[in-house]
Formats: C-alpha cells, sequence, structure tokens
C-alpha cells in the first residue's frame, strides 16, 4: 500500500524536524556562549552580532587574572571531591549493612530517602548558625561538612540496591575459603561493586559542584566555589559579557564530561533507584 | 527496630558488626542533618532577629504569624504556579521528545539524545546565566533576532508576568532532559511482545498508544512526576539568577523568600518556622513518592 508507505515517511520526516528543532534550541544557546567568550570586548557587546572573527582566548585570561578563578576552581574541586569521597566510604559500609543484615529496617532506610528531599534552605539556615558559634563559617571543611547532609544520604539510599543486587553466595563462599567478613568486603564485594561506587561519586561530585545555595551561604571571601563567583560577576561593574561566558565554559566543561563518564546510570541516579 | 525479624535473628556478632558498620553514617547524618534540624525547630518557636542581638524569649506565635504573612502566602501561590506549569510542560513535552526517540527508524536519535540530555547536569546558576546574556534587552541575540522579523523586543524581565514566564521557559530548557531520560528507559523496558500481539490484532499506532503504552508507562510518568515536583517546590537557583525574585515581588518562590527573611531580614525565628512548613510539605510529598516508587517495585 503506497499510501501507507508515503503516511510513514511523512511521519518520519515530522519526527526528525521536531528533533531538529528542539536539538537546536539546546545547541544553539550554548554554542552562542562559547563564542561569545571567544569573542574580544568590542565583538561581544556588538548587535547587530558580528558573525565571523578571530577567536582570542582574552577573557579567559581575564577571569584568572583579574579574579582569582583558579581559586574558586579549587575550592569547587576540593570541596566537591572531599564531599564525595567521604560520603561514599562511610555511605557504602552502612549500605552494605542495610543491605545484608536489614540494619534498622525500614526505618533507616527511608529516613535515607526523606533526609535527602529536604529543602536545602531548611537545613541551611541552622548550619549556617551552628557554624558561625563553632567557627566553621567561610571554611572548606564547613562546606564539605554541609555537603556530607545530602550527599551522604544519596549515596546510602543509592547503594544499598546496588549490594542488593550482588548475591550473597559469593561472599560466603569467600567465607568459607577462611575470609573474615571484612576480607570478604573488600576483596570480593567492593570489586563487584566498584561501578556502582563510582557512579554514586561522580554523581554527588556533579551535585556539589553545581550546589548553589549552600555556597552562597557559608562561604565568603576565601572558599567562593564557582557557582557563587559567577554569580557575583554579573552584577559587578556593569556587565563583562566576554568574561561571564568564559566563566560560564569553565564551570560547565567538568560537568559535561563527567555527565558524559556515568550516562549509563543516570537514570537510576536521578530517580532514587526506582526506576533502572 | 523492634519488629526487624531478619536482624534479630541474625547471629550476635553479625548483628554487631552491622551496628558497627552503620555508626559513622549514622552518627553523620546526626551531625550534619537531625542536629541542626533539632536546633532549627528550637529557633522556630523563638523570638531571634540577629541584628537586635542573641535569641530571645520563646514565642509559638511564629507559625501562626507566618502563616498569615501576605508575602508568604504570595511566595507560596507563585512557587505552586511555577511547579504546576514546568512539571505539566516538561512531562509533556519530555513525553513526546522520549516517544520520537524511542522510535528505531529515526538514525541519528542517539545524536539527539545526547544533544537534549546536555542541559541536565548543567549548574542552574550557569543556566541562569546563559539566558540572562540572551535575553539582555539590549546586547541580547534574542531581541535582535526579533528585530529582524519585525516583531517586537520586550525587556523579558522587567515586567511581572513576562520575568515569570522567562522563568517557566529557562526551567523547561533545564529540566525537560530529566523527563527525557527516565520516560526514554521506561519506555524502552516495556514488553516487545504486547505490542507485537496488538498488531496481530490490528490496532493502529494511536490504539496501541492509548491501550498499550500510555497504561505502562503511567507508573513510570508518575515517579517522574513527583520527583520533578519535589525539586520545582524548592526552585531558588533560577530566580536568584534571573530576577531576585522581582520585579517587585512578582516572581519570589517560597526559598527564596525564606532565604530573603534570614538574609536581609536576619528574623531568624519566622524563617525558621517557614522553612519547617516548607518541610514538613516537602515530606508529606516524599511519603507520597514513596508510597508510588514500592508500587513501580512490585
Amino acid at each position: 500500500m503506497p499510501t501507507t508507505k508515503v503516511k510513514r515517511k511523512f511521519g518520519l520526516l515530522v519526527s526528525n524536524i521536531i528533533l531538529i528543532f528542539a536539538s537546536l534550541s539546546i545547541l544553539l544557546p550554548i554554542l552562542w556562549v562559547i563564542r561569545t567568550s571567544l569573542a574580544n570586548r568590542l565583538i561581544a557587546y556588538k548587535i547587530p552580532p558580528v558573525w565571523v572573527f578571530k577567536p582570542t582566548f582574552d577573557n579567559y585570561l581575564t577571569i584568572f587574572d583579574k579574579y582569582p578563578f583558579q581559586d574558586y576552581f579549587m575550592n569547587s574541586l576540593i570541596i566537591s571531591a572531599s564531599a564525595s569521597i567521604v560520603a561514599l566510604i562511610i555511605g557504602s559500609l552502612a549500605a552494605y549493612s542495610i543491605a545484608r543484615f536489614r540494619t534498622g529496617d525500614p526505618w533507616l532506610r527511608l529516613s535515607m530517602l526523606s533526609t535527602q528531599m529536604l529543602p536545602p534552605i531548611a537545613l541551611v539556615i541552622p548550619i549556617f548558625l551552628i557554624m558561625n558559634v563553632i567557627k566553621l563559617w567561610d571554611t572548606l571543611p564547613g562546606l564539605i561538612l554541609a555537603y556530607l547532609s545530602f550527599n551522604l544520604p544519596y549515596t546510602v539510599w543509592i547503594l544499598i540496591s546496588f549490594f542488593q543486587s550482588i548475591p550473597v553466595e559469593i561472599e560466603e563462599a569467600a567465607m568459607i575459603e577462611g575470609c573474615s567478613r571484612t576480607q570478604a568486603l573488600w576483596k570480593v564485594i567492593v570489586p563487584v561493586a566498584l561501578p556502582g561506587l563510582l557512579s554514586a561519586g561522580v554523581f554527588n561530585f556533579i551535585l556539589n559542584w553545581n550546589e548553589f545555595l549552600f555556597a552562597l551561604i557559608l562561604t565568603g571571601r576565601n572558599t567562593r566555589t564557582l557557582p557563587v563567583a559567577i554569580a557575583s560577576l554579573w552584577t559587578q561593574q556593569g556587565v563583562n559579557i566576554g568574561a561571564v561566558s568564559a566563566a560560564t565554559v569553565v564551570t560547565i566543561l567538568p560537568v559535561i564530561v563527567l555527565t558524559y563518564v556515568i550516562q549509563k546510570s543516570l537514570v537510576r541516579n536521578l530517580t532514587f533507584g526506582s526506576i533502572k | 527496630m523492634a519488629n526487624n525479624i531478619f536482624f534479630n535473628s541474625l547471629p550476635s556478632h553479625d548483628r554487631k558488626t552491622a551496628k558497627r558498620l552503620v555508626s559513622p553514617a549514622f552518627i553523620g547524618i546526626w551531625v550534619v542533618v537531625l542536629f541542626p534540624l533539632l536546633y532549627a525547630l528550637y529557633v522556630s518557636v523563638h523570638d531571634w532577629i540577629l541584628s537586635q542581638g542573641g535569641i530571645g524569649p520563646f514565642n509559638f506565635s511564629n507559625y501562626p504569624d507566618v502563616l498569615k504573612d501576605p508575602l508568604l502566602i504570595n511566595s507560596a501561590k507563585n512557587t505552586v504556579l511555577l511547579t504546576a506549569s514546568v512539571v505539566v510542560l516538561e512531562i509533556c513535552v519530555g513525553f513526546g521528545l522520549a516517544l520520537l526517540l524511542h522510535n528505531k527508524q529515526i538514525k541519528l536519535r542517539n545524536v539527539y539524545l545526547f544533544i537534549l540530555l546536555i542541559p541536565m547536569l548543567m549548574p542552574p546558576i550557569t543556566v541562569g546565566l546563559i539566558w540572562r546574556l540572551l535575553l539582555h534587552p539590549d546586547l541580547g541575540i534574542i531581541n535582535y533576532m526579533l528585530s529582524l522579523v519585525g516583531l517586537p523586543q520586550p525587556t523579558w524581565l522587567a515586567s511581572p508576568v513576562l520575568a515569570f514566564f522567562t522563568i517557566i521557559i529557562v526551567d523547561v530548557w533545564h529540566e525537560t532532559a530529566f523527563i527525557i531520560l527516565v520516560l526514554l528507559a521506561g519506555l524502552t523496558s516495556l514488553p516487545d511482545e504486547i505490542f507485537e500481539v496488538a498488531m496481530i490484532d490490528g490496532a493502529n499506532a494511536w490504539q496501541k498508544f492509548l491501550y498499550i503504552t500510555v497504561p505502562l508507562m503511567t507508573p513510570t510518568i508518575l515517579v517522574a512526576t513527583i520527583i520533578r515536583m519535589i525539586s520545582a517546590l524548592k526552585t531558588y537557583d533560577l530566580v536568584y539568577i534571573l530576577t531576585r525574585g522581582g520585579p517587585g515581588i512578582s516572581t519570589e518562590t517560597i526559598s527564596y523568600y525564606i532565604y530573603k527573611v534570614f538574609f536581609v531580614a536576619l528574623d531568624i525565628g519566622k524563617s525558621s518556622a517557614m522553612a519547617f512548613i516548607l518541610l514538613i510539605v516537602i515530606i508529606l510529598m516524599t511519603l507520597v513518592l514513596m508510597r508510588v516508587m514500592n508500587r513501580v517495585e512490585q
């Protein structure tokens, strides 16, 4: 039947057009910011825009030269990585215990889910007050501790199902061979669970890297992270479009790379394990 | 732990190991979550304005007071309107795109998918900044494009309605990727056999969609909707970077208003009370989410 064939071809064409349109609506804004980050001051401000110009890295030099963006970058990196690693170590032990022994079931397990849903504004106010008293405000350990408030419950929650999916038998076999439980955990379970551990860690890292409200309230001159720094860049002395664009690119790039690394486990990560 | 039969049936050394493994995380959660929350609860029933010194007398009326606060009600209305708009739009757009991407005859589907997922894990602050650049009334490319085709060039963030609309659009740009990813995973896991049987029975595409895809996808859509609702109710970053709640108070969300009461008015007592009310709403929604997740697993 030629009509159904024509119909199907037409359907495919429409689908492709919609998808191209959707893809362009995502790509063009990002490309435009990359383009602006490579333009000099004169070209960046020009409307109607100059389409062809010689790219320059001046804006990137500016943010590392005039503003200490390498410091912000390092703050973001240290805080995001530390919180995610600490959460991974402590959290995986707890998740293993809950998965194998059903420790505190179901309350402990369920409290992990509800804890990570808490509105950050409700947590950041008391944490700010406490950190002022114990002198952790505007310190790296302060923000790392604060980030544990969502990294830790998330890690425990997501890893419980990972450990549950590893059959008890391999662990028991190792213990019959003469391993202690701790040895069995390190030599058998951890290697098998490694992909899950890594994806949970990377996902936490991304959440920390993107986090804004905690960082806005709990950091000052010494520990400002990238999101806080670029947010303040907008208001300083009018808008230096080129510098804002360069800073945006620097902030986004690591996230896009990491997202690509853990893309296979993203659905599980994002839906708290409810959809695999 | 009283009715945990499995745990209690374990040999005592296993129980000891189990508790030892859990304890660091347990202590951690107490230190960074539960203790601060209890402190916030304590503060929320006291008068405390930071600029006037230390914590004041017990005052439970913070709760009835903030519930009568017209500014909190304004921000609650904004938050509900924002949440409803973005969730409905993102589910519709996201489901539509997921259905298109599910069609194996589309050769470039992996390329499209990769591009469409890019915004998902971008920092919200950078998303807001990108759109501020694009929508800048004088220097932005969007108004220039509009001028080329002879359309009016609005100052996007200057009028209440347009500013609200802009936040919705930017949020959809940012978060639809999450819906696409989750619903596409759901579509991929649907069993092929049902569709084959339906085809043999002579069902057309529309019937297959309505009587097979939609009912089978409902739990997944429900999970995605609730997760998005919970996160949308907490919207803060986009408002901060795009409008700071303005013009006036027209785009203030609950989180943003609490932040203002806390950081600008320095009213610790009232802001904590408001934060607790928001927290209770979110916990109730999380309970709903848990029930739905349980059903999905069964």
